[in-house]
Formats: C-alpha cells, structure tokens, sequence
C-alpha cells in the first residue's frame, strides 16, 4: 500500500490550508495550467503536475520545426519548469499514472506513489490513432508526438525510406522534417487532397505542387493496403492497394489522433469521444476538471492551441470562483513548415446559402478563398500570402459586416481600410 | 525626331483648336533627352495674354503622334509624290473633260490656313472651274456669315474681344463658351469679377458650364432662340428705346422687320410659351436689354446649326441695329466661331456660295475682277454645292472626284450612313491628313500625307478678325508635305505652272493681300492691302492684327462699323424681317426624345488631335448621353449604363450620364467620338440632313430619337500591351492613354462566357510556359478580373462586371510597362486597380492638375468650403480655371449631404 503522502507532510507551512490541486498530464495543457495557476493564485493551491513523458512542459508545437532542424532543443520550452518547481509546483516526471479513485480522491502512479487530491484536472492530451492496418504494431511504426518521437527519428542515419500515412497537419509537418533531414518520403492520404478539412481542392494543390517541389511523394485517395514485415517484424515495405509494394525503413502514423480517456473512463467519467465537461470545464464529478485534447465539449474535441488556452482561461476563474464559461468559437490553422504560409479558418466548404469570394494567382502560388453570408464572413482561406489572415479571424470572431467592402474583401485589410478611411 | 532635324528653338504660333485663337510660345526640348517640345501662351498675343486652356496647354501631348500619315498613298499602296499627284491630275482632267468642271470638289477644313484655302480657292473657281469648294466650316458659321451678309451686304464681325470685357449685359446664346471657347469665358469671368454690375445672360435649352457666371439662364425649347429675339426688337419700340436716328439714316427696312415681329411674337406670354420659359424670367432679360445700351450678344452653334440659323442671327441684329448697339465700344452681335481659321476661309472665299475675298458671285463686277487677277482660264460662274448638297451629288454620282482636306466629315457631316454611300460611290476619293487612321482616311482612294501643327507655316484669322501667323517648328515627317504644295503641285501637273508657282506661303498671302485690294477702294470690307507686297522676312515677323489693314492703316482696324457705314450699295444696313421657327424634325410618339449635340471640354472636334493627349480623356473617357434622371428611371437607365439610341437614320450606344441640366424629353450628346475610338457611338449617324435653305447649315443639334437601356450585357474595362481586336464586343470605346491601351467594353452576356470559356481553353490551368493568369471572382458583386502576365509582367487586364462601373485605370497603365516583374504587393493590387497606398482620385475634374471628384468631395468634408480653399489645397482650378464651374457644383451637393 503506498503512502499517502499529504500537502500537509510536504508542504510548506505557511500553506497548510491550501487545497491540493492535480493536474494529470504534463503536456501543453497541463503545463501551462500548472505554470499559470501558480502565478496567479499559488497562495490557494498547492499544485501537482503529473507527466508520463521524461520531457515536462514543452512546446509540442514545435517539435515538427525541431524535426526540421529549424531549432534547438533549448527553444522547446513552454514554461519554465526550473521557476515552477522553485515557486512550489511539484512535478512528477516520467510516471504515468495507473488509476484514478474518484471516492478516495486518489491517484495512483505507475511509480507506486499514490497522489491525494483536493481537486483534480485531466490534461491527459491525445495519441496518434493507429489504424486498424495489418502490421501496424511493428517496431518501426511510430506516431509524431512526442519529443521522444522526434529524438527517435533524428537518431536515423542515411537516407531512409519513410512512409507517412495522413496529409493533415500532423503528417505533412513530419514529412516535411524527415525530407529536410534528407530522408525519403511518400505520404498516404485517404482523401483526394490534402488537408482536407482545412483546404479546398485548389488550395491544396498548390501546397502539393510546393511539397512535391521539396521532395515529398504523394499518394491520395489511397491508404495502405498492409505492412509487410520482414523477420524480424520489422515492417519491410507497404502493400499498395494496386498491389504495388514500397520497401520502406520506418512509417509514421499521422492518421489523426485519439483522445486519451483511458484514466478518465476507467474512473467511471462521463465520456464519449472524449471526457464530456460543461462550460467550466468540470466532468460529470464535481472535483474533476478535464481540457485540452481529452476533452469533449458540446460533442466537439480539440486538437488546436487556441480554444485549449482558453478552456484554461476559463478553469483558471472557475478555480477562484470566478464565473466563466468556455464557448467554442473558429480557431485559426496555420501549417508550419517554413516556406509555406496556409491559413484556413471557420466555414470553407460553402453552404448553400454562403457565396465564395476567390483571388488565385497560381504563378505566384497566392490563393485566397472567403466564404461569405448574408454580410459576414464565415470562412477563410489563405495559400502564400497569410498576412491578413488575422484580420479576417477577426471579421469573422466580431461578426462585422462586410457588405460595404465586399469588392474589396478579399484583397485584405489595407485596401478595406483605406476605403472606409 | 533629332535635334537636327529642327529648324528653330522657338517660335510664336497659334492654337489649332478654337476660334478664340491664342498665342502659342512652341520651345523646343533643349537637349534630344528632354524629348518632346513644350508649349506656353504667348503673353503678347491680344487673344489670351499669355492664358492657355487645358487642350491648349496639353499641345505638345499631340505633337508625336504614332499614329502619322508618313507617305502618300494609291490604293493602299505606298507611292511617290510624283505617281500620286499624277494619278490624281490624271483623274480630275478626265472627269473635267468627261463631265464638266463640276464633277470635281474641295471639301476643305477650318482647320487648314489662309494660303491653303486661297490656292485650292484659285484652283478650283479660276482654273478647274467649278464653284464645288466647301468646308467643315460650312457646319459651323455658315448661318452666321449670310446673316452677316443679310444685315450688312458683307461677312464682318463688328466686334473684337475687348467688348465681351466691357458691355455691361453680355446675352451669351447657343454658346457653353466654358467649354468650347474657354479663355475667351475666363476673360469674361475676369471682367465681370472686377465689375460685378455686369450682367450675363445665357440662352441655351442645356444649364452648362457657361451657366455658372450667369444672372439669367433661359433654358429655352431647343431652336426657339430667334423668338426671343423677335419680341426684343418689338418691346424696344414699346419701350422708346429705339435709335431713331440710326434707323433713320444708317439702315432700311425697320418697319417691316418690326411689323413683323408685333405679329411673330405679340407678347411676353405668347413669347414665353413659345420659347417654354416663365415670363418673369423673359421679362428680366428685357428689363436689363432696355436699360443697358452696352449689350453685346454672343452667339455660337446653338444659333447657327439650326435649319433657321440665318434668321436667328438676323433677329439678334436686328435689334442690335433698332437700339444703335454696333459699331460702339461693348456693343454689338458677335458670332464667334468654332475653328481656328474659318475666318480664314471666309476670307479667302473658300466656301460654294463665295468667289474671293469677300466677294460673291453675285457681286457685279466680281467675276471679272478675279477672273482679271487671277488670269484664270477657266472661272466658275455661279454657286457651287454647299457640304450636305455636295455629298448627296457625290451619292447621285455627279461629283466624281473630291479632295477632302483635313477634315472628317464621316464623323462630322449629318447621316454618316449617306455620306459613306457617297464616298462609297465617289469615283476618286483623295484625302489630305496628318493621321493615317480616320473614318475618313478608311474612305480613301488616295491618302495625301500632310503636315501638321508645329509643322505648318502661314496665317489664321481668329473670331475678331485678328490675322496671327501659325508658325512651324519642326520639320515635316517623312513625305508629309504643307497641303498648299499638295494643291499647288496638281495645279501644275494639271498645266496650270504659271498660276501656282509660289515661292512660299509668304508669297501666297502676298497674293491673296493684293486681290483683297485689287480694285477695291473701300467697296469691300475685307482688305489686307497692305500686306500686298510682304516679304518673306516681313511675313514671318506678322504680329497679330485685326483687318481690315488696308494701304496705309498698318495697325488694323479693332472695330468695325463706328463709321456707321455698312458694305450694301447703298451704305445701309438691312433689317430682315423674321417668323421665328422650331427646328425642322419634331418629337413624335416613335421618336419623343429631342436630341442635343455639342462638345466636352476637354476635347476638340474628332479628337484627331486631343485624342493623342491622354490627360484630357480623363476628364470625360467615354461617349455619353446626358439624359435627365426621371426620364432615365421612367427607361430604366442607370447612370453610366449602356443606352441604345435610334433615329430614322441610324443607332448609337452610348453611356448614360444622368443629369438635371437637360430638361426631360430632351437629350445631349458629345459630337467628338469616331470609330477610331469607339465603335458603335458617332453621332452624326442619327442627324437628318436636314439644312438651312440660305447657308446650307446643316442642323446637327436636332434630332428626334428614341431611347432605349440595352439588357443583358456585362461591362468590362480592358487594358493591354498591344492593340486589340474588339470584334466580339457590342460596345467598346478606347480611352487615350499614354501607356498600352485601354479599352472600355460591353459584352452581350453569352458572348462574355463565350470569351472566358475560350481564354480557360488556351489556358487550361492558369499557367502555360511564362504566361501565367491571375483572377479574382467574386459571384455577390458579379465581378470577374483576370490578369495576364508573361515573363512576370503584365500584359492584359480584364475587369467585368454586371453593373457600370468606373476603375481607376492610370495606375494599371503604368504597371503595363514596368519592366521589372511585378511585387506581391502589385499582383494583388492589378487585380483591385490601384496599390492600397493609393487615394482614389475618382472621374478628373481638374485636367491641369489632375485632381479628382472623390478628392475634392473628401477635401470639402474635411472643411474646405470655397473653390478657393479647393486651389489652395488641390491646386485644381488654379490654371487654366476652366474647371470651375464644375468645382463650384462640388460645394452646395457635398453640404447637402452632410447636413
């Protein structure tokens, strides 16, 4: 039986009355949780940051530009995990945890320690969705998440045969690395373009064109048929649905990701996709909080950064008693590769009743596409030139009216500007 | 063209354009970088003092036309001089001897100068023998010289400029001198700025630009003019304001012309309906007519194009002579004139129904004493075919030859569809030109290659009878060659040597001197005697002077009639009795709306030669109508939409421009477009031929049409590297432009996907090789724009859209010739129309300075509130002020909607 061990025991006096906060998963949520908490209100709780991974607290953003050797290492932070620490946050590295006693309000850690908790949020983040292909649990099929996942790929020497299955974000930024590093890479995409749910066809394509251009092959509309392994269960090569075999070196699995509930349902949480909470970010117990990746709101998840800062805006307030509540609301994409500027942004498969706004010049790969309703705009998307991107987030998060620059919208905001100035 | 090849650095000429006929200081560029001459106003010339308007000031744009007639030309082939002057002789002496001397014909041009028309005068009437010498000028003061000639047995302007300046009531009728006559109406602005008691009425069926000095504006039913003047002369009498003693000793025929104009015109109300005035407004104007013996009335087309143009100007003199209001300071009717040297032509005889120099066929005695001078073999004897007459004999097949001379009649002359069928079946059709493309040129057998302004040496006379020499600086391009040459070189071929061999134009305007003087002895007014025996030296050193300058009155005469003398047998002036009448063509329920013409500011004529200035296309790019805007809502025209217009003779398309300064039921429609420049818009295809029976003028400001909003169509506006082939457009007109072309379109609707269908096909993905399409789309508004590049540089731009739409074309222009491949920055922008640092300048109003509506408008929300506050901060206005009655309007509209 492990010891409990108490705020009482460990921490400082003076915060004998503080209530014991536990923050499961140290990712991009959970740490910037734990690092804003305790700037704004470290004299109410006294925090627990939990973690799986060796790395706490990193800009998992990041890792494809770290991939790319665009950066180093020591451009990873996202909070200082030294100050937090010093500040009073205790951090538990590389110990998952194994189960969750929502009576006891306990955790348990794969470490054998056992975590008290006054209250409790999961930020237990996402992992790649492995899909159901035939030798898909061969050593050299990976997914593209973790700063450990980038390490093992900048261990591999030469230049390899790598097969990324999913043109969405994820795969492309992983392509891109791996073909910067000098490897050679084919991206399978089920859909018939890429970044199918923030593109349209022709803006895909000139992104395509661009990857291709760097070295990238693509395979669309197809997934692989199966891995073949060799003896040593390895995957040898991918099995095209054609029949064609591609004799690769490793696969990297960006197929989308899956919300990680194992903890949360196993506990008995309300979950569907994900962990369902309400507005304040509170799952279906009252001392249990989820965001990020793991949570569901209003049958929605949530893969990007910015509505994940805000649910931690909004925990933040709930925390002190504050009223607030969380709301979705279009977030931006933008693909980080450098050399490529993509910006997509609310509805971009036109309605009906919507009207599309189009600038296409393909010579200078510049496209622009807005979809429009009734005087507003609702959708955006921008290939090569993003500069304006922000703003039109902005038109569409104020609801403004557009009607009057309408002939001018989709050339950006200095042309509007000047014509209502 | 290199330094070398200019004679001289600078020279005093005069402006080709208007009657006012200012002095020009033409400058040579001081070095072969600096390009292209510069042009200023010569501030000793007594017509401006050193003022030029906006298409004066804008003369060196024209002077390097691409587009010269450079060799003369048989058939569509280039040839010498020698073979085409040849066939030319060859032509005419065997129609002359096949049909008689009548089957040839001049039609000459108020735009060539005096010694031109005095040897193709002599040519024809002394030695071809025909009378069948007209002119453009015969659609522009042909009305006003047989009234002059009706009322004082000669073709003499009274007045000078200097009255304009000090009458104290100026009656301005059928004249927007603002516009066509600019520095003369900013000489009056000026006068009247400095004596605010005087008065000036306008009397025109338009309210136009002449209208914003006016204390009175009579809008009067078009062509009603002559009435007016009718009940004038009555209410004089009635009011005791006669000069008695004038009537009595000077002129004939008063009672008559008075008895008729009781009758004509009985009262005010009679007179105020038939005009379709208020009475009030009539009765100011006689109110100030009777109290104001300084009166001078200023007439223009609106009088003179009119099918009783004559009578017009005789009810107009008439009561200038009943009220002994001529031949005094600031008193007087004055015709003033609308080219540069139809004086010129009036001096010389250059017209069918005149001999030479001021005399006419009738004159006894005259035949002889030319025929004397001349040592002419072959003297005509009788009228020759005034314009419109001659072109219906040409289509009947009797005139056989003629020789058009800087002239455009295919634009100019009513129903353009008959003057092509005389052309068409005109047996030699020679064209003398600068330009290589006209509609006339198109029409021509023989192209004769002619020198043009800056080029061209010799004399013009302006509306006050003032000779000024028009001077060249430049040396002639390629063969082209002074038209007095041309005309003198077939009189030679034709054997004729002895009477056409000129040592230069000097020595022809000695000539035409000594005839003015041949015999004369005060009996006609025009004598120049004085220059009878010029040297080329003296010639060329002619300062400006108002004939007549007989022997020993060098100086000129500034005012005619003081004497009270006039040039009939009896020394008397004529009243003519006068029965006003409305045009010819009235409205009818198939053709309701009457029809206006006259010009644009900023342009002249058939835009041959302001054409080729792109800064003055700015200020109005494209044929219009002015339609009043309940006419238009009730037709369902939009303001700048396209509109079909129909007569009896022909359609025109058009742009709507909807206005309240014609009244409803009427229309106004610019004359200057050609198909050089549009392709569906002459207007002339619309006017009846339809004349004066005394001058022959024909009435080009009166037609009936209908109107009609042409559907389903998409505009576009079109800019290119090269010249386009428009064949699939219903409507296209080229705007001048100093870079590439541009061109504003209407498609019908199929026909535009039809278009776009054929450019996706040649390009199917929007790159092929190094041309590479943009395009924007934008299916709320309807537009569609598509860019092309070619190496990264622009090459063709189309903007269509469903609605009218005015893009701001200066700046697409310019990126046509950039170089450098286009920015980021830029491939949006062509695509907008303008870079986003840019302000929108909106339609030109201030050519000079290029300042713009949409300026203006933010400059008066911004405070300013006077046009003086608009030149301090615009600088529009501040030049050539022509656009100031424009400005003015700005101010009261931007306070309305601000309020």
């Amino acid at each position: 039986m492990p010891s409990l061990i108490s705020q009482s025991q460990r921490g400082p006096v003076n915060q004998v009355d503080k209530r014991r906060l536990v923050i499961v998963g140290a990712g991009m949520a959970g740490s910037k949780l734990a690092h804003d908490l305790q700037q704004a209100c470290g004299h109410l709780y006294q925090i627990t940051l939990i973690g799986e991974e060796p790395h706490v607290g990193y800009n998992r953003i990041m890792l494809s530009s770290l991939l790319a050797k665009e950066i180093s290492h020591a451009d990873m932070a996202l909070v200082d995990t030294q100050k937090m620490q010093a500040d009073g946050v205790q951090i538990l590295s590389s110990d998952p945890v194994l189960s969750l006693d929502l009576e006891a309000k306990t955790l348990h850690l794969s470490s054998g320690q056992a975590i008290a908790y006054d209250q409790l949020v999961l930020a237990t983040g996402s992992r790649a969705s492995l899909l159901p292909i035939k030798g898909a649990s061969a050593s050299n099929v990976m997914g593209f998440r973790t700063w450990q996942d980038v390490d093992d790929m900048t261990q591999l020497t030469g230049s390899q045969s790598i097969c990324v299955i999913g043109g969405g974000l994820l795969g492309l930024e992983a392509a891109v690395g791996l073909v910067k590093r000098g490897h050679k890479v084919v991206v399978f995409h089920r859909a018939q373009y890429l970044l199918n749910r923030q593109l349209d066809e022709e803006s895909a394509s000139l992104l395509q064109t661009r990857l291709e251009q760097m070295g990238i092959a693509f395979r669309l509309g197809e997934s692989p048929e199966s891995f073949a392994q060799a003896d040593d269960g390895r995957v040898s090569h991918v099995v095209c649905q054609n029949g064609e075999q591609l004799a690769v070196n490793l696969i990297v699995m960006a197929a989308g990701i899956s919300p990680e509930i194992t903890l949360g349902k196993a506990a008995g949480l309300a979950t569907n996709r994900a962990i369902v909470v309400d507005g304040q970010m509170q799952t279906s117990h009252p001392d249990v909080y989820a965001l990020g990746e793991c949570c569901e709101f209003e049958h929605q998840t949530f893969g990007l950064v910015a509505p994940i800062w805000t649910q931690i805006n909004v925990l933040m307030k709930v925390l002190v008693g504050e009223k607030a509540a969380f709301a979705i609301e279009p977030t931006p994409t933008k693909l980080k590769v450098s050399g490529v500027h993509l910006f997509s942004v609310g509805r971009i498969q036109p309605s009906d009743e919507d009207s599309c706004i189009f600038f296409k010049d393909v010579g200078a790969h510049h496209y622009r596409k807005l979809v429009v309703n009734d005087g507003l705009l609702v959708g955006a998307i921008l290939y090569g030139n993003v500069a304006d991107g922000s703003w039109y987030f902005q038109l569409i998060q104020n609801k403004t009216n557009v009607s009057d620059v309408l002939d001018l919208l989709v050339f950006g905001e200095a042309y509007c500007r000047a014509k209502v100035a | 063209m290199s330094v070398a090849n200019r004679t001289s650095m600078s020279v005093k000429t005069t402006c080709p354009y208007c009657g006012v006929g200012c002095g020009v200081n033409l400058i040579d560029a001081q070095s072969e970088n600096e390009g292209v001459p510069s042009v200023s106003g010569d501030v000793d010339h007594p017509a401006n003092f050193g003022r030029l308007c906006v298409k004066g000031s804008s003369l060196a744009q024209t002077i390097q036309s691409d587009d010269r007639l450079l060799t003369p030309m048989v058939d569509g082939q280039p040839v010498t001089w020698q073979s085409a002057i040849d066939a030319v002789s060859t032509k005419i002496a065997q129609v002359v001897k096949d049909h008689g001397p009548d089957a040839f014909a001049f039609y000459l041009s108020g735009q060539i100068l005096t010694e031109d028309y005095y040897v193709a005068n002599k040519l024809a009437k002394g030695f071809i023998g025909t009378a069948n010498v007209d002119t453009n000028s015969r659609l522009c003061m042909a009305s006003a010289v047989v009234g002059y000639k009706r009322a004082f047995g000669s073709d003499t302007v009274p007045c000078n400029y200097e009255d304009l300046e000090c009458c104290d009531l100026l009656i301005m009728v059928g004249s927007n001198a603002a516009w066509t006559h600019p520095i003369l109406y900013q000489r009056i602005v000026a006068a009247k700025k400095q004596r605010p008691s005087m008065r000036v009425v306008v009397i025109d069926p338009r309210e136009t630009a002449t209208c914003d000095i006016a204390d009175l504006h009579l809008a009067i039913k078009p062509g009603s003019d002559a009435a007016i003047f009718s009940f004038l002369l009555s209410d004089s009498a009635q009011a005791g304001i006669l000069d008695h003693d004038f009537i009595a000793s000077h002129t004939n025929g008063f009672a008559s012309a008075l008895a008729q104009a009781n009758e004509s015109t009985p009262c005010v109300s009679f007179t105020a309906n038939f005009c379709g005035i208020s009475e009030q407004s009539l009765t100011s104007l006689f109110g100030w007519w009777r109290d104001t013996p300084k009166t001078v009335t200023f007439y223009s087309q609106g009088v003179n194009q009119s099918s009783s143009g004559v009578d017009k100007c005789n009810a107009i003199i008439n009561c200038h002579l009943a009220t002994g209001r001529i031949g005094k300071q600031g008193a007087g009717p004055f015709s003033i004139t609308g080219q540069p040297n139809a004086m010129g032509g009036r001096e010389v005889g250059g017209l069918a129904n005149q001999l030479a120099a001021h005399m006419d066929f009738a004159t006894p005695g005259a035949q002889d004493l030319v025929q004397r001078f001349w040592q002419a073999p072959n003297m005509a004897t009788e009228n020759g075919l005034k314009a419109v007459d001659l072109f219906q004999a040409m289509e009947k097949g009797k005139v056989k030859v003629v020789w058009i001379m800087s002239t455009n009649p295919m634009v100019s002359l009513p129903d353009t569809a008959q003057v092509r069928r005389a052309l068409e079946k005109c047996e030699l059709v020679i064209v003398s030109d600068c330009k290589a493309h006209t509609d006339t040129t198109a029409m021509a057998d023989v192209l004769f290659p002619a020198t043009g302004w800056s080029e061209k040496d010799g004399t013009v006379t302006n509306s006050e009878r003032r000779i000024s020499r028009q001077r060249g600086l430049l040396s002639a391009p390629g063969d082209a060659k002074h038209d007095w040459w041309a005309i003198c070189e077939v009189a030679k071929s034709l054997g004729f040597q002895a009477a056409f061999s000129y040592q230069g134009a000097h020595d022809i305007f000695a000539e035409h001197a000594a005839l003015s003087a041949f015999e004369n002895e005060g009996k006609r007014d025009f004598d120049i005697g004085h220059f009878s025996r010029i040297t080329k030296a003296e010639y060329d050193a002619l300062v400006p002077v108002q004939w007549p300058v007989p022997e020993g009155r060098p100086q000129g005469t500034k005012r005619m009639f003081e004497d009270k003398r006039f040039f009939t047998p009896d020394g008397r002036a004529r009243f003519v009795a006068i029965v006003p009448s409305l045009p010819k063509v009235q409205a009818s329920q198939e053709w309701p709306f009457t029809l206006n013409t006259g010009r644009v500011r900023d342009q002249w004529h058939t835009m041959t030669r302001t054409g080729d200035a792109a800064s003055l296309a700015k200020h109005t790019a494209q044929p219009y109508v002015e339609i009043h805007p309940r006419e238009a809502k009730r037709l369902g025209i939009q303001d700048k939409s396209l509109v079909r217009l129909t007569s009896p003779y022909g359609e025109v398309l058009l742009k709507a421009k909807l206005s309240r300064a014609v009244a409803p039921g009427n229309v106004f429609v610019a004359i200057h477009w050609t198909q050089q420049f549009a392709n569906a818009s002459v207007v002339s295809n619309l006017i009846p031929q339809v004349v004066d029976p005394l001058s022959g003028q024909p009435e080009s400001k009166h037609a009936q049409v209908q109107l009609e909003a042409v559907s389903d169509i998409c505009y576009g506006m079109i800019i290119s590297a090269t010249p386009l082939v428009l064949a699939d457009c219903l409507y296209w007109c080229q705007v001048p432009s100093t870079q590439g072309y541009h061109y504003e379109v209407v498609w019908p609707n199929r026909q535009t996907q039809a278009s776009l269908r054929a450019m996706d096909t040649e390009h199917p993905h929007g790159k092929v090789g190094k041309t590479q399409w943009l395009e924007y789309s934008n299916p709320i508004t309807q537009q569609i724009r598509l860019a092309k590049l070619v190496n990264q540089t622009l090459t063709l731009l189309m903007y269509l859209h469903p609605q009218p739409d005015s893009v701001m074309a200066d700046w697409l222009l310019s990126t046509l010739t950039m170089n450098t491949p286009l920015s980021a920055q830029d491939r949006l922008a062509i695509l907008v129309g303008m870079p986003a640092n840019i302000e929108e300048k909106g339609d030109i109003v201030c050519s000079c300075y290029q300042v713009g509506s949409k300026q203006i408008e933010k400059a008066i929300v911004n405070g300013i509130s006077s046009v003086d506050g608009l030149g301090a901060k615009l600088k529009c206005g501040t030049n050539c002020g022509s656009c100031l009655p424009e400005l003015k309007r700005f101010l009261p509209t931007v306070t309305e909607l601000s309020a």
